[in-house]
């Protein structure tokens, strides 16, 4: 069974949008499964994060570890030879200690490390959540940040009805039909 | 103690949203005051400063040998006020402590705010505050680096990188319900303010999945982060030789003292909002009970700290360390030493009696009762340390002058108002984890995520 691949992108696939507002999360489930099965774009939307319905939607692993990974160690790089080439370019000697002290800029390495593991973390979101997004997607509705769960699913004019009916038949409180971007 | 949060479990995400954007309502009078107030003390605090700018230090009162003086025991307290904030809400985070939830965005705030506090006093502190950017290692025509093994380099480092962190992790753990705040904006302003810093959040799963993960990257570099600047900042003291510094106790005694205060700090703040914005059913007794119980032990760990440092330098068998520590209870601060040993050490141990610890008029006053207790351990620290180094020839004492006072109570000021502008503008409650920690409504009833 071929999988629906969720929405990326503002647009969705289709002339048209179908969004299903739902109290309970079960029921938002059920309507994930289905529009799965149908192989149409979609999307969810939820008030907080529910590990339950992440799961329905995807297994898949975010891709921001290796970013921040690859900002830590940036970091720990620059931070590094930052403190060593300054020291080497004005070389001197304090209280004994070697032109070129590791003890004491691991500090600076080890700072350094974590502001551009957050940098680029901070990055990762905006790369991966799309952000910022000043039009936000078609399909949302303003009682998803407060208290309903959101289907949202891209289709056509021949087969809105149907997906309507899947979306009332999982337990949605009201369904709304949008036009697609 | 469990911390399952039954109060909330009566909670739905609709009154979680509802209660908290109530904050966010057209102010009222009482507001309008307390901000004044707050304006007043830190424009009378930028007088004093001016006033030292065009006289010099010497009016500040900072002269020979406590040349650290109040700025500098400032610059510690405020720096400790805003270690607990991110440690509260990282650590915790890490821990799946279910009590944070509800007092971590105020603990982020009041970690910012501190922050941007306590990097006011070493400005202050250098007498030429317009060449205080000569600390940053930029190229320059006289070819001049600074010294990377200083540890007030160190400082700088890690003060900057701690601001920057902070900050991040706290503008990113709002983007959620800054976006629940544009939804239900009235205004047209509003809706175009929250539009912009909510970045155009929607909360679709690819966003939570990603947000989550960063969210949790941030907690996790967080920790050793707040940590290692507190580490940092005892440094500046322990690198020295001074008596009563060069100990290797610093780090965590600092840390632990950190904790400490700004629980301290966080209770005193959080309490009247809890009043003000009929917070009642978010922010419950189990969730002061639980920061009863850091507080004591943290109190425990400062206090063995303290009588740790008595012990080292009598087994140390080193005269001026000896001298010190008799110095410090006995001699002409003394007042400031009993005075932390009644707050940090005695006072606190009444928590250990439930009663007190759900009684909220009796915690606001330990709460700041606890403060006062670690602004007196800074002072202690530097104030006796410095006033008696190794040779008698150097000794002296210290004139406070009214120019520090006030800079001292306008920081209060400058703090207070950017935490009174943040609790109208922008959520003080966490709504989207408040909601994570509350079971998902399901048909069946059975709420198990």
């Amino acid at each position: 069974m071929e999988i629906a691949i969720i929405n990326e992108d503002m647009k969705m696939k289709g002339k048209k949008v179908v969004v299903g507002i739902f109290t309970y999360v079960d029921d938002a489930i059920k309507a994930i499964t289905a529009t799965k099965e149908s192989k149409l774009d979609y999307d969810v939307y939820s008030p907080t994060y529910v590990p339950d319905l992440e799961h329905a939607v995807s297994d898949k692993r975010s891709l921001i570890g290796i970013i921040s990974i690859i900002g830590g160690l940036t970091g720990l790089t620059a931070g590094f030879t930052l403190a060593i080439m300054c020291s080497l370019d004005w070389p001197m000697r304090v209280s004994s200690k070697a032109i070129v002290s590791i003890p004491g800029f691991v500090v600076i390495g080890y700072e350094w490390t974590i502001l551009f593991t957050a940098l680029f973390t901070l990055g990762g979101i905006a790369l991966l959540c799309r952000l910022p997004n000043p039009f936000r997607k078609v399909g949302y509705h303003e009682s998803f940040s407060r208290d309903k769960f959101g289907v949202v699913v891209g289709c056509d004019d021949d087969n809105i009805d149907s997906v309507k009916e899947s979306l009332l038949s999982a337990g949605a409180d009201e369904v709304l039909v949008k036009e697609g971007l | 103690m469990s911390t399952e949060i039954k109060t909330n479990e009566e909670v739905g995400y609709s009154e979680v949203s509802d209660t908290v954007l109530k904050m966010l309502e057209p102010p009222t009078a009482g507001w309008y005051v307390q901000l004044f107030i707050c304006i007043a003390l830190a424009i009378m605090g930028f007088g004093c400063w001016v006033v030292q700018v065009l006289y010099g230090m010497g009016v500040a009162g900072i002269a020979h040998p406590i040349m650290w003086g109040v700025y500098i025991t400032n610059f510690v307290f405020w720096v400790g006020i805003a270690h607990s904030g991110t440690l509260i809400s990282a650590v915790l985070y890490l821990f799946r402590a279910k009590f944070r939830q509800p007092i971590y965005r105020l603990a982020e705030a009041m970690t910012v705010f501190a922050v941007m506090t306590a990097g006011l006093f070493p400005i202050i502190h250098v007498g030429r505050p317009w060449v205080a950017y000569w600390l940053m290692p930029y190229p320059n025509e006289r070819a001049l680096w600074p010294n990377f093994r200083s540890p007030l380099l160190w400082d700088v480092f890690a003060v900057s990188t701690y601001f920057t962190v902070s900050s991040l992790f706290f503008y990113i753990g709002l983007v959620p319900d800054i976006a629940t705040a544009r939804d239900k904006a009235k205004t047209k302003l509003r809706k175009l303010v929250y539009g912009i810093t909510s970045l155009g959040w929607t909360g679709s799963a690819r966003q939570y999945k990603n947000y989550v993960a960063a969210y949790l990257i941030f907690a996790s570099i967080a920790t050793p982060l707040v940590i290692s600047v507190h580490s940092v900042v005892s440094w500046d003291f322990a690198v020295g030789i001074v008596p009563g510094w060069h100990a290797t106790i610093f780090p965590p005694y600092f840390v632990a003292g950190a904790i400490f205060s700004g629980v301290a700090m966080v209770i005193t703040l959080i309490i009247p909002l809890r009043k003000v914005f009929k917070l009642e059913r978010i922010v419950t007794g189990v969730h002061f009970d639980a920061m009863c119980k850091l507080i004591l032990l943290t109190s425990g760990v400062v206090t063995y700290a303290y009588v740790t440092e008595f012990y080292v330098a009598w087994f140390s068998n080193n005269m001026f360390e000896r001298f010190q520590f008799w110095f410090r209870p006995f001699g002409e601060f003394k007042p400031a030493f009993w005075g932390m040993v009644f707050c940090n050490c005695i006072a606190p141990l009444t928590l250990w009696y439930k009663p007190f610890r759900t009684n909220i008029a009796y915690l606001f006053c330990i709460s700041i009762v606890i403060n006062i207790g670690m602004w007196l351990e800074r002072f202690n620290i530097i104030f006796t340390s410095l006033a008696r180094d190794f040779i008698p020839a150097a000794w002296g004492g210290y004139n406070f002058s009214w120019v520090e006072a006030g800079i001292t109570v306008g920081a209060f000021g400058w703090f207070g108002m950017w935490m009174t502008l943040f609790i109208k503008f922008f959520p003080a409650v966490a709504i989207m984890e408040v909601k994570e920690v509350i079971p998902a409504p399901r048909r069946d009833g059975n709420s198990d995520h």
